[in-house]
């Protein structure tokens, strides 16, 4: 471990939320000559409210970043954690250059490569041989590079036979395969990667993990990676980066960071209930009224455990008319894997509140913590509003007379119907 | 190394701010994205097509027999001392290349937003390896422009003029291209801020053409209004390269000198504007 070679001082990006332009020019010119030339109030952002509020609320400003200041030293491998919206691809962004940060600096030696999706630059009607190339050159390979490790890449990919066949008529596994292998290969000082490995199949994803592990290992490479899966992050990282709304609440040793991030996100939120419908979540079709988690429990000071019966109840405002509409229940592990996916029935609704009930059986769920996520769909097809993370909660565990403390595996705990029973004596002779 | 880096030493450095001013080595480094590009362009454009490549004559033999019936023979449109045949085709197969070139280059932010939204490299490499395509182009059709003049040469005694000035026929081609390229990187960062002026280049660079002599003779402009037509610098340019190729044309070094001034002056203009602006609009488009 070495010299630091990227660093990040008091950096932040401000995005300005609809008033970048106004996306026809002569408006712009409009709002040019009111707002420079007579010194008038802007005429597309009226403050019908308070005329003081100042200029910070009428021109909403989106602090994706704030003040972020850290260090990375060579060879370490980073990764970055943090909520949807914690400003984590933002990060990613500016530090490949793509975007430009509001405040700030980031310094760095050595050549960057990003891989913020799979694919990038790949032509549907080109062969896989030309998009090798293609692709290898946008993420900054030479020709010499790509040259050396084209064979490597097509083994590695495995779709030898179908070099040459356009890349559209390809399986969607054979692309994927086909594009990661060409980012594998790249031989930057430092790479950086957006959660690009959670594509393709499991077999897949473990040769791609492999190979990011055996990148940051045996060649010393210093590797930036964004992931949801705490799992993949503790196994690849060394070091971690945890984000919030913007702002950096801790950087260290991945262990560590990952258990604090954990339990900072455990403040569980079993209910939400808005009266006013402008702040409920929602767009112009779905507003969110309620959302409850009601655990079932006999007696009331039982602990909420694996035992307990969990009732989840919602209402939502239908503003779209009448229109058929069922819910999808998604609930994920704190890791970020979805447990399971159960919709309701569809059914007609009119103008009005909704409301709605879905049962989770007690001895189903393991213990661990949980969060859950609510879709209303049109006719079965259509999203209308996922509304994530509404709830979530942790259960706690409970094994009864079994004398073992370990850790419990697997996501769910159900007890199926399980016989054991003597089937015949062994006989002394 | 042994020695930390000092702190001021750093080979790359991200801020706020864009600095004026072009990055050559980097340029370089990535040049066979941009030759990659360009073939890329054309195996696109003729995979799975019948014609294929051929569409390229096509389209301007077409163009030439529509103007020789409604302009010449039609309307009487005087083409000069020039067999109508080559005055129109030359007038064409330049235009072609002008046209193509600005109109390839003007929706480069809105066509490549996915793509400059999750890589970085250098911006500039898009339009230069647009200009590649188009120069490619532009020699095919080229040779067919003198496939032509050669059949004139040999069947109807027609006799090419051939001196110093032919030597400056790459020189005019080239500065067609690069005032093409400088219009087309500013229109592309105006149409990726704003949509509606897609309409305008289109319907713009239909009325420019009007304002070149693709289709008539400078002289055949009167008096009065010819600065009209010479405002616009591709006028001498056009009038240059007939007057290299076929010997008619007519210009004057006053007139050339403020072309040539004039659309370097504009290269370089829009070659900073699009630098500069290139990192703000990702967050726009």
């Amino acid at each position: 471990m070495g010299d630091v070679i990227i660093q990040v001082e008091e950096l932040s990006k401000a995005f300005q939320l609809g008033t970048i332009g106004t996306g026809s020019l002569s408006q712009d010119i409009n709002r040019w000559w009111a707002t420079s030339v007579l010194k008038k109030e802007d005429p597309f952002y009226s403050p019908h409210s308070a005329g003081k509020t100042g200029s910070s609320k009428n021109h909403k400003t989106f602090w994706a970043l704030q003040d972020l200041t850290f260090d990375i030293k060579q060879g370490e491998v980073w990764g970055i954690i943090g909520n949807n919206g914690a400003g984590k691809s933002t990060l990613l962004k500016i530090i490949s250059r793509i975007v430009k940060p509001t405040k700030g600096v980031v310094r760095g030696n050595g050549k960057i490569s990003s891989l913020l999706e799979v694919g990038t630059g790949f032509n549907q009607e080109l062969s896989g041989r030309e998009n090798i190339f293609l692709s290898g050159y946008i993420l900054g390979m030479t020709k010499r590079e790509i040259k050396a490790k084209f064979d490597e890449i097509v083994d590695f990919s495995g779709i030898e036979k179908f070099l040459d066949t356009p890349v559209k008529r390809y399986s969607s596994g054979m692309y994927v395969r086909l594009a990661f292998a060409v980012a594998a290969h790249l031989e930057p000082d430092i790479l950086i990667i957006d959660e690009v490995l959670a594509v393709g199949d499991a077999e897949f994803q473990k040769k791609c993990l492999g190979k990011v592990k055996d990148v940051s290992q045996s060649e010393g490479r210093t590797i930036l990676f964004v992931s949801h899966s705490m799992q993949a992050v503790s196994n690849l990282c060394d070091h971690a980066l945890w984000l919030q709304k913007g702002r950096l609440m801790e950087t260290g040793p991945a262990s560590t960071v990952i258990n604090n991030y954990i339990k900072g996100i455990r403040k569980f939120q079993l209910h939400h209930t808005w009266d006013n419908m402008v702040e409920a979540p929602g767009n112009e079709i779905i507003r969110f009224k309620s959302v409850r988690l009601i655990p079932q429990f006999n007696d009331l000071d039982s602990p909420l455990d694996i035992r307990v019966p969990l009732t989840v109840k919602f209402q939502f405002w239908n503003l779209g008319g009448e229109q058929n509409l069922s819910v999808g229940l998604h609930l994920f592990s704190y890791g970020g894997d979805c447990i399971f996916d159960i919709p309701s029935p569809s059914v007609p609704c009119q103008k009005g509140l909704v409301e709605g009930e879905c049962t989770i059986p007690g001895n189903f769920l393991n213990d661990g913590s949980y969060y859950m996520s609510l879709i209303v769909v049109k006719d079965t097809s259509v999203n209308l509003f996922y509304y994530e993370e509404c709830l979530s909660f942790e259960i706690d565990d409970y094994r009864g007379d079994i004398k073992w403390f370990g850790k419990w595996m697997g996501a769910v705990r159900p007890t199926f119907p399980f016989h054991i029973g003597q089937k015949e004596l062994v006989t002394q002779a | 190394m042994i020695n930390s880096t000092p702190k001021n030493d750093w080979e790359w450095e991200i801020t706020a701010k864009t600095k004026w001013g072009m990055d050559f080595k980097e340029l370089w480094y990535y040049r066979h994205l941009a030759s990659s590009l360009v073939r890329k362009d054309f195996l696109l454009n003729y995979q799975q097509t019948i014609l294929g490549p051929i569409w390229l004559l096509l389209q301007p033999l077409l163009t030439l027999l529509t103007y020789i019936l409604v302009f010449n023979k039609l309307i009487g449109v005087s083409t000069g001392a020039l067999p109508p045949v080559l005055f129109y085709l030359s007038g064409i197969v330049i235009w072609n290349f002008f046209h193509d070139t600005f109109i390839g280059t003007s929706f480069i932010f809105r066509e490549n937003a996915q793509i400059f939204n999750k890589v970085y490299f250098p911006r500039l490499i898009i339009p230069f390896s647009q200009l590649g395509t188009q120069m490619f182009r532009f020699a095919i059709q080229f040779a067919m422009l003198a496939a032509m003049m050669a059949y004139y040469v040999i069947f109807k005694d027609y006799t090419l003029p051939f001196n110093y000035l032919t030597f400056t026929l790459p020189f005019v081609i080239l500065l067609v291209g690069l005032t093409g390229l400088a219009m087309g990187l500013i229109f592309s960062v105006i149409t990726a801020k704003y949509r509606d002026m897609v309409h305008l280049v289109s319907f713009g660079v239909r009325l420019l053409m009007f304002f070149t002599p693709v289709l008539y003779p400078v002289d055949y402009v009167p008096e009065k209004v010819r600065w009209i037509v010479q405002f616009n610098p591709l006028t001498s340019f056009f009038e240059l390269f007939r007057l290299a190729l076929l010997g008619e044309g007519t210009t004057t070094a006053w007139s050339l000198g403020y072309s040539v001034g004039l659309s370097l002056l504009l290269l370089g203009c829009s070659l900073l504007f699009f630098n500069k602006q290139g990192d703000k609009l990702i967050d726009v488009v």
